[in-house]
């Protein structure tokens, strides 16, 4: 036991890192946070929808339970169910606790919190700060920290970036190495435990809904010094973004949760202004196929239908690749109060404004429920024990990862608005685990020699005087678009192995090329060349892990489609004869005269599909190769079943 | 009460700065160009309240505690007020900034007018000592000289529009600043207020102006002497 | 979609206290291109208009959206966000500047730490007691709540403090976000009762008083957040509460 406070560096500035910096100085201990940027401009500002929790304030009959049975059935069945289970019972906590830090939730005329609908559930279950939920909640959040830091409980590092850990003989990881941007200083700090809050990969498609700096580099690192990076190839990608040229900015599935319509005209040649074109005419191509969820299906299913509808139809607007989403019928004070923000921003980049004429919108990458594998300690209830120290702890000891960069807790494919949530759970509900982890340990952070910290430290200097040499023919920058082209091309909504294969070889191409790179800026202040080139090193590796992930998972489960393993669920199916046959099943043999013929021929593959991949895909670096593995998924207190949304 | 801090000093001086621009100055003003309007009326009406003020008691005690001492303080808070800006109307062409810009510019131009027509009126009235009814002959025969040229009236004219200007723009921003005018609409709606009351003032100083040049009355012997 | 290619003055300088100096690139106009795409393609291809190829323009970005509030510099004379700054809509040659009333840290970037510090000295944040479970929020009107969330939404850009003629580089005053925020603070129902610790906070020198209500803060907000309706308003609030610290102190 240490006589002096537990020290931690969150790398991070997002919902995850802030929540557990606020959390961790509450507990007492010492917090440094790492940011690449000044706190409040971290990407979880972009979420825009809102976060959901099963308060159920419009007495719907909505229960956690409910939510929890949703979020796994989003995800394919594929996240460990006590991890989400346990998260869906904190929802309304961290709620009313974002709520209690002045987050401007919208509210009913009675004043209490207003909740609207979203995609994968039938219950209004989402609270929302207008459209720009993700930045309030950050903001309240770094009010918070920044509150600790003017108590002098916390610490932060902004302008700096996480180049890799310091691991000690035994492999635990005892602090970090960090690079000052402006001065360009390397310098190893050391902690007691190291946590990466450094949200998703987006960057690795060059054009996403992401923000600059979500490059993925900081968990790729981590990949790349042992840790276990699973379900990479599950990358999300939502339906409804604006196409544009330095980014596909985000329109909110909370439009569709307002009201907002998708449809395109059911004649590819109608040029007709949109608002000209009657009824009758107009194609509402979800609200016909899926007539129990309409518009608000999962996200995977929506981008799925609109690349259907787009390319094998040829139904897109003017033959142009894009959809209409539509909130015209809507007044005008409404879309104001409820979706001003996003609204906005649609007129801002297109001049155009939606109150007025339908939006264009198209599919764009935007989430990766993939991330660095991490661990949970279940307790007996089938929820979580939040003193665990295995909860969020990657596979290197003393390091740990949150939020998107972790894996656990969308599955195959994440309902819109529960990423809010399982960064802030994340983020609050590891606090206590790390400071069990830091008492089992044998050996302090003191006790290890300095050489570890110095031999790391020279390590990334080294890493940096090369990479500054790099005087071949290669703009990083046009390469790093090049690798986003052929990611955008091959692993996108739908895969198939010929392609996959094809983006394998043509990474290796962009990695030998990398070795031709030129280092565009040698200054040693301010200098932001040498670090993309590393990120771009490190999105190299990950693409390969997305690349690799996708190519052997032969089958189709959530985001991840394969239209030659598409297992063509019978039209008039119901996912509970699923269940009735497993029952009749462990009884002995299924009566082949309860269940059509092709009903049971479907869910003997199904099952059968189940068994091979119903598994989280892990990859580990070997030989500068993601050598890819299955575990096991925890799915104790749910049936997987087949999914259906109409 | 504890010993003030520097910011609380700051505060108070700024407070006062802004203050001290309604009142005493501002119903000074007020006050000054309503009387002298009296001068449209007849040289009699004027040239009596100009006696009535000349023979209040302590005249000059009153003078300096209620017009000197505000005037200075209210004239070096402009200028440290001043120095601690830079004017940016060239590149924000925004209605409100020039009006900003431009309230600052009255200021200074009010300050060196004040300088001119203290220096030509009061500074002279002292030095020769014509004081009670010796004052008002003395000071219109000044005035009636100064209104015959074209230099005088344009130094007046620009002297009572930059005045009446820097008083109600002054006086708009006295009501934001103390948060009395907070909305939009408010504050909209204060500006036209303050801008007729500007016009009003101006108005009347002009005519005062005009009629001491068309009408330069030589001043008699009062009633009372 | 008029020009072929679109011109680009940069105002640069390597570092804190090296001189500025312009340098002009050309780069190719596209559909939808905003500042920050045109700088984009500057970084892929830093070559200037005389064929010098130069280390690559450095700006800050995140978001692309105008949420994050990073990209702000100034164009064509006006300060602004990079991001929503289309092409087509800018008059050409296009200019770039640094914010000049931050320090520069290198070409286009600047150091707004002031502006973080400044949500410290008001206290920009809600007393709660703990992060630990006590249920509910505080019930409130929506309407009260329409007008703290526009409020909210500034991103400390800084758009207002460069407009501002009354915030320079050498003085110090908290500015139109900084009052906004204390204004913020205050209206909810958990934040007032710190109240007094914030109105005191901006009752020195670059506080509240200070505001010359030249109101270029507002014009320039690009989230149209009432910062002048907020100055007011902390206008009110400081003068009451000087009263009270006058006569009850």
């Amino acid at each position: 036991m240490m006589n002096r406070k537990k020290k931690i560096i969150i790398i991070g500035g997002g919902l995850a890192g802030l929540a557990l910096a606020m959390k961790f100085c509450e507990r007492n201990g010492e917090v440094t946070v790492v940011s690449y940027q000044s706190l409040k401009r971290s990407h979880s500002v972009c979420a825009q929808g809102g976060i959901n929790a099963a308060i159920d304030a419009k007495n719907e009959g909505d229960t956690p339970e409910k939510h929890f049975y949703d979020t796994i059935k989003g995800g394919d069945f594929l996240a460990h169910q006590p991890l989400v289970r346990d998260m869906c019972y904190q929802a309304p906590a961290i709620i009313h606790l974002m709520d209690r830090m002045g987050v401007a939730f919208n509210r009913t005329g009675e004043g209490h919190l207003d909740f609207r609908r979203f995609g994968g559930t039938l219950y209004n279950r989402t609270a929302f700060a207008g459209a720009t939920t993700g930045q309030q909640l950050v903001y309240a959040l770094d009010e918070q920290v920044r509150r600790h830091v003017h108590d002098g409980a916390a610490k932060t590092l902004e302008w700096h970036e996480y180049l890799g850990a310091v691991l000690d003989s035994e492999g635990i990881c005892r602090g970090a190495v960090i690079h000052d941007l402006r001065t360009d200083e390397i310098y190893a700090l050391q902690a007691d435990a190291v946590v990466l809050a450094t949200g998703g990969p987006g960057q690795v498609y060059a054009r996403s809904t992401n923000s600059v700096v979500n490059t993925g580099a900081a968990a790729t690192t981590a990949y790349m010094q042992g840790a276990k990076y699973a379900n990479g190839e599950f990358i999300q990608i939502h339906p409804t973004a604006i196409p544009g040229q330095d980014k596909l900015r985000l329109m909110s599935e909370s439009a569709r949760g307002e009201g907002g319509r998708i449809w395109v005209p059911r004649d590819a040649n109608d040029r007709r202004d949109p608002k000209k074109i009657p009824e009758s005419e107009r194609y509402y191509f979800l609200e016909e196929r899926y007539p129990l969820f309409k518009n608000l299906v999962p996200r995977d299913v929506a981008s799925r239908e609109i690349y259907d509808i787009v390319y094998n139809q040829n139904l897109g607007i003017s033959g142009d690749p894009m959809v209409y989403l539509d909130l015209t019928h809507k007044s005008r004070e409404f879309l104001d109060n409820r979706l001003g923000g996003i609204l906005d921003i649609y007129t801002k980049f297109t001049g155009v404004d939606p109150r007025e004429t339908p939006m264009k919108i198209f599919p764009a990458v935007h989430y990766s429920m993939g991330g660095l594998w991490t661990d949970y300690g279940p307790d007996n209830d089938g929820l979580i024990d939040h003193g665990s120290p295995r909860n969020q702890m990657t596979s290197i000891q003393g390091l740990f990862a949150a939020g998107e960069a972790d894996y656990q807790y969308h599955g195959a494919n994440r309902l819109g608005a529960n990423s809010l949530l399982s960064c802030i759970y994340t983020g609050l509900m590891m606090a206590r685990g790390i400071m069990n982890y830091t008492d089992s340990l044998e050996k302090s952070v003191e006790d290890i020699p300095s050489t570890v910290f110095d031999d790391t430290r020279a390590h990334w200097q080294n890493r940096f005087k090369d990479i500054k040499k790099m005087d071949g023919a290669e703009n990083p920058h046009k390469l790093h678009h090049e690798l986003g082209d052929i990611m955008l091309a091959n692993v996108l909504i739908v895969r198939d192995n010929k392609s996959l294969e094809k983006a394998v070889h043509a990474i290796n191409d962009i990695e030998t090329r990398f070795l031709d790179v030129k280092c565009l800026d040698t200054h040693d202040w301010a200098n932001p060349s040498p670090s993309f080139i590393n990120q771009l090193y490190c999105m190299i590796h990950l693409s390969k892990i997305i690349t690799k992930g996708a190519l052997m998972r032969d089958e189709f489960r959530g985001s991840h489609y394969k239209p030659d393993f598409d297992m063509n669920q019978p039209k008039d199916f119901d996912p509970h004869e699923y269940i009735d046959y497993l029952e009749q099943k462990q009884y002995g043999e299924v009566s082949v005269k309860k269940f059509p013929a092709d009903h049971l021929d479907y869910m003997k593959r199904f099952e059968a599909n189940n068994e091979k991949w119903l598994k989280t895909t892990v990859a580990q670096y070997k030989d500068n190769q993601p050598e890819i593995t299955y575990e096991e998924v925890n799915t104790s207190l749910v049936t997987p079943r087949p999914r259906k949304y109409d | 009460m504890a010993k003030p801090s520097k910011d609380e000093i700051h505060y108070l001086l700024l407070k006062l700065h802004s203050l001290t621009g309604l009142v005493p100055i501002g119903a000074f003003l007020v006050v000054h160009l309503c009387v002298n309007s009296l001068r449209t009326v007849g040289p009699w009406p004027y040239q009596l309240s100009i006696d009535a003020i000349n023979n209040l008691p302590f005249l000059l005690i009153i003078e300096i505690t209620f017009i000197y001492i505000p005037l200075l303080f209210h004239s070096v808070m402009g200028f440290y007020v001043m120095h601690h800006a830079k004017t940016n109307v060239h590149r924000y062409r925004y209605p409100r900034n020039g009006l900003y810009t431009l309230q600052r510019l009255s200021g200074a131009v009010v300050f060196v007018f004040l300088i001119y027509h203290l220096g030509t009126t009061v500074a002279p009235k002292l030095w020769e000592g014509k004081h009670h009814f010796e004052a008002a002959p003395f000071l219109i025969d000044i005035l009636n000289g100064e209104f015959q040229t074209w230099q005088g009236i344009l130094v007046y004219t620009i002297g009572i529009v930059s005045a009446t200007f820097h008083f109600s723009n002054g006086l708009w921003g006295f009501c934001v600043s103390w948060g009395i005018l907070i909305g939009e609409n408010a504050q909209r709606n204060g500006a036209i207020v303050f801008a007729t009351i500007g016009l009003a003032l101006t108005v009347l100083g002009m005519a005062t102006v005009l009629e001491f040049n068309m009408n330069p009355v030589p001043v008699e012997a009062t009633v009372a002497r | 979609m008029t020009e072929k290619n679109i011109t680009l003055k940069i105002k640069r300088q390597d570092t804190p206290s090296s001189s500025a100096y312009w340098q002009t690139f050309e780069v190719p106009n596209k559909p939808f291109a905003n500042i920050i795409s045109c700088l984009m393609e500057v970084q892929m291809s830093p070559t200037t208009v005389d064929g010098k190829t130069v280390h690559p323009v450095t700006w800050d970005s995140n978001c692309l959206e105008e949420v994050c509030g990073s990209c702000t510099m100034v164009i064509n004379g006006r300060v602004r966000q990079a991001c929503t700054a289309l092409v087509d809509n800018l008059e050409k040659p296009i200019t770039l500047e640094p914010m000049s009333k931050f320090p520069v840290v290198r070409d286009l970037q600047v150091n707004r730490e002031r502006m973080f510090e400044n949500l410290k000295k008001v206290k920009a944040w809600i007393e709660i007691d703990g992060s630990h479970d006590i249920g509910e929020g505080p019930i409130m009107p929506d309407q009260d709540r329409a007008k703290r969330y526009v409020m909210s939404e500034c991103m400390t850009c800084g758009c207002c403090l460069e407009a501002c003629p009354q915030f320079t580089l050498d003085n110090t005053f908290l500015g139109a976000s900084t009052f906004n925020q204390v204004r913020l603070f205050n209206l909810h129902p958990t934040g007032e009762m710190r109240k007094e610790d914030r109105l005191n906070a901006v009752m020195g020198e670059g506080g509240i008083a200070d505001c010359g209500n030249a109101q270029v803060c507002v014009e320039v907000c690009p989230k149209n957040i009432p910062l002048t309706e907020s100055i007011a308003d902390i206008g009110r609030q400081t003068t009451w509460q000087a009263i009270k610290n006058l006569f009850t102190k």
